[in-house]
């Protein structure tokens, strides 16, 4: 299980951040701490304002109103170049540069603080390998010789060579086909343990949402309605507002999880927890107070927590 | 095909040094365009309306004639190279610019964004990432350019800028196809292997093109400089000529006898004016102090003037006037001979019917064909007043290209052309000018024009190009024609000859 509490100072803090376009608020009104070492996803609808909170933090789009600050610093007070020194960027295609070999695209936020392409080599090389690449046949090779997948670790490989204090991830994976965008997810799941580097990742993917964050913002139409622990996200949305993107099946039963298949086998000598007619909302909370995160529903049929997540992310497709 | 051979091995010299004049003149125009275009492309890349103002600046002047420009140039910068150049580079500034700005700003806006977000120095995203990936259309737009230009510079030539429009200008000229067919194919096959050339170049990193295209510069920029300097330092009497042989020989004359009385004055020669209106204006701007030209030119367009008389010798009084009242300029004694218009005959045709006049001509007019070039068929000073004139009634009469009509006579599709009275074809032929009886088109006699400048610096130049004065029958400069424009001899060689024939020079 990770450490999902994290408490320490805020890296990046958000305050009475309002963004506006021709009097059209793309976000309002943000109030958001997040801490150095989380996982933070920030998930809602299409044009509810994720993708122009990302931004705000590495200064690619500067607020109207409110202040920002990154390492208790306000943005405003450093210089733009330096900041985004610290800052990893991932975009959603990768955007890997077409004429630059994959050690020339990778070495570039090292470049950006000096180091020279053949200097970085050795970082790269070991990077590459971390991420699954094998760097004596990857280094030379151009991004059109590169699966999206591939293109996409790269990318990420990128991101993380500079040793930045944060990564911010625009729908990495979201052009990826279902076997890569769940090995992807395992690797930054991978890399975010290892190095407890701070991620800001944005996604519209519910199933994503709740693999990866450590703790979760939902946004809806420019306003930031909750930020918790995915746990606490589906057992006690806020508003409608959340509860439509987490709990769209209310009224759904317990049975509907087991139907799916979405159980484990065993564990038979328990007393069930919760019964096939309760609603999903007992589940989660059934869950929550189940002390190794998981319920027996039947005789033999367990309910774990990750299978809860998973079912919920997969029926919101 | 053998004629093209020959005459290859005969010019050789000349061609050589009119490629090269035709590729530095290309080269250096292109290289100094794209020192213009992909800075300003740069500069602009990220304001789009001045952006968009300057491409269709650049296109503005695409569509400028390019024989207006080299007008306009020439009270501004002289005459030669440097009109050249400008222009040239005028035309290759639009594909450069556009082409870069192009390919500087269609850049992926993801890429772009990337390169924001990861801190990049402005220079570092200009030369790692904005210019390598623009660099595929910069090329192809270099590619254009250079080909466009290579086609353009024939019209250096015009401005006595040298190059292989020289041939084809000639060619034109001296209804000589195998000279014309030599300019216009070794300025295709220029462009053609430049054009590859640059697509071989496109695969090198930034970094060696760089240095390709910095030696490059480097290596033109300073051979047309010293070539520049050095004419500078030198020049003290300028001679130019129209295109063609005559002019040329004529030139070479005027030059000798200049230096004999004047041995230490320097003088250089610069043949090949295409056109009229530039050589005078080069004249009338002391670029160039003395050239050859026609009573007939003076009056009918230099200073228009409705001709007193057809008899030559009051021509040239009237035009000697016109010039001394209006310029500053002092037509000197003309020569002997005229070229103007007139009819000719093969010598079969000519002894069949007796023909010695237009108006013998007029006789057997109905039985005979005739082929004429387009503008003298036209002209009311050509074949429309002269039929007049003469009441000719041929039996079928074409216009044609000029070289075709020759064709036309040598395979007795027609027994009558137009020519002019110099003209080497007379002799090659062997055709029958007939005499102007009627006296109608007017007389054509050459004779220097001479700024006033250069006279009062160097009296004694009138006295030496007063030497030609009732000089040179049409016989005989229709021979120097032969030599120099079929022949392939040197102008100058015919031109010492002759003067050392009649002991004008010692
Ligand atoms: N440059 C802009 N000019 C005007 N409006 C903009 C601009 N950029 C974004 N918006 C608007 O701001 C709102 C939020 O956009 P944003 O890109 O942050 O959404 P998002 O949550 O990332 O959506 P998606 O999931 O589709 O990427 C949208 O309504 C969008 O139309
Ligand atoms: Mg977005």
């Amino acid at each position: 299980m990770r450490n999902t509490n994290v408490e320490t100072a805020p890296l990046i803090e958000f305050t009475h951040v309002d963004k506006a376009y021709q009097k059209q608020f793309a976000v309002h009104n943000l109030n958001l701490s997040i801490r150095a070492g989380e996982f933070f996803v920030l998930v809602g609808a299409s044009g509810s304002g994720k993708t122009t909170t990302l931004k705000m933090i590495n200064r690619l789009i500067e607020p109207t109103a409110g202040t920002i600050t990154f390492a208790g610093r306000p943005l405003v007070d450093q210089s733009v170049n330096d900041l985004r020194h610290q800052i990893g960027y991932v975009l959603q295609d990768g955007a890997l540069f077409p004429h630059l070999t994959v050690l020339e695209n990778a070495a570039m936020t090292l470049n950006a603080i000096g180091v020279s392409t053949k200097d970085a080599k050795p970082q790269v090389a070991s990077l590459l390998d971390e991420v699954g690449l094998d760097p004596a046949r990857y280094l030379n090779r151009y991004p059109k010789e590169l699966s999206g997948g591939e293109q996409q670790r790269v990318g990420i490989v990128r991101a993380l060579v500079a040793n930045p204090q944060v990564i911010l991830m625009d729908e990495p994976f979201s052009a990826l086909d279902p076997v890569s965008r769940k090995q992807l997810q395992d690797l930054v799941l991978n890399l975010h343990e290892k190095r407890q580097t701070t991620i800001v990742f944005v996604t519209h993917d519910m199933d994503e949402t709740l693999r990866l964050g450590t703790r979760i913002g939902v946004m809806h139409q420019g306003h930031l309605e909750q930020v918790d622990a995915p746990s606490v996200l589906l057992q006690k949305p806020k508003n409608s507002a959340v509860s439509k993107l987490f709990l769209q099946q209310h009224g759904h039963t317990v049975s509907d999880v087991i139907a799916h298949g979405y159980y484990e086998t065993g564990n038979g000598d328990e007393i069930p927890r919760v019964t096939v007619e309760q609603t999903l909302a007992d589940l989660a909370q059934a869950l929550l107070d189940a002390p190794n995160a998981a319920v027996l529903v039947n005789q033999n049929q367990v309910i774990t927590q990750a299978l809860y997540l998973e079912y919920m992310a997969n029926q919101q497709e | 095909m053998t004629s093209f051979i020959n005459f290859i091995q005969a010019q050789g010299d000349t061609l050589r040094n009119a490629l090269f004049t035709h590729i530095g003149l290309s080269l250096v125009s292109v290289a100094l365009a794209m020192l213009i275009a992909i800075p300003l492309a740069i500069a602009l890349m990220n304001h789009p309306r001045l952006g968009e103002v300057m491409l269709q600046i650049t296109g503005v002047i695409q569509t400028i004639p390019s024989l207006a420009i080299l007008g306009l140039l020439i009270p501004i910068v002289g005459i030669g190279t440097v009109p050249a150049i400008i222009a040239l580079v005028l035309y290759a500034l639009m594909p450069i610019f556009q082409n870069t700005y192009a390919g500087l700003t269609q850049i992926d806006a993801n890429l772009l964004e990337a390169a924001d977000a990861f801190g990049l120095s402005w220079w570092y995203k200009l030369f790692k990432i904005r210019l390598p990936l623009a660099l595929p259309l910069i090329f192809s737009g270099i590619r254009i350019a250079l080909v466009l230009v290579i086609g353009t510079a024939t019209l250096a030539s015009l401005i006595g800028g040298g190059g292989l429009g020289t041939f084809i200008m000639q060619g034109i000229q001296n209804n000589n196809n195998t000279e014309l067919l030599v300019g216009a194919v070794c300025s295709a096959a220029l462009a053609i292997i430049f054009s590859i050339g640059l697509r071989l170049l496109s695969h090198l990193s930034l970094k060696k093109l760089a240095l390709v295209i910095g030696l490059l510069i480097v290596g033109l920029g300073g051979a047309f400089g010293f070539q520049a300097y050095q004419q500078q330092q030198h020049q003290e009497v300028v001679i130019a000529g129209k295109l063609g042989g005559e002019p040329e020989i004529l030139m070479n004359m005027y030059r000798e006898l200049i230096q004999q009385e004047n041995p230490k004055l320097k003088v250089t020669l610069k043949p090949n004016f295409g056109n009229t209106t530039f050589i005078f204006r080069a004249l009338q701007n002391k670029q160039v102090d003395i050239y050859p030209e026609f009573t007939g030119t003076v009056l009918q367009n230099l200073y228009p003037e409705k001709l007193k008389s057809h008899n030559p010798a009051q021509v040239y009084q009237q035009a000697h006037q016109v010039i001394q009242e209006k310029s500053d300029l002092t037509y000197l004694k003309p020569m002997a001979y005229e070229n103007r218009y007139a009819l000719a005959v093969d010598q079969q045709t000519a002894k069949r019917y007796h023909l010695k006049t237009v108006s013998d001509l007029a006789r057997v007019s109905p039985q005979l064909s005739a082929a004429f070039e387009n503008d003298f068929y036209h002209q009311q000073d050509g074949y429309q007043g002269l039929k007049r004139k003469y009441q000719l009634h041929f039996k079928n009469v074409k216009s044609m290209e000029p070289s075709l009509r020759y064709e036309a006579l040598k395979n007795h599709q027609v027994q009558v052309v137009d020519a002019y009275t110099t003209d080497p074809q007379i002799k090659v032929q062997k055709l029958v000018v007939l005499k102007d009886d009627l006296a109608f088109f007017p007389p054509y006699q050459g004779a220097p024009l001479v700024r006033n400048e250069l006279i009062k610096r160097h009296p004694e130049i009138q006295k030496s190009l007063n030497r030609l004065h009732n000089r040179i029958s049409e016989s005989e400069m229709i021979e120097m024609n032969y030599k120099v424009t079929v022949k392939h001899e040197k102008a100058q060689r015919v031109a010492h000859e002759y003067l050392k024939s009649y002991r004008l020079i010692r």
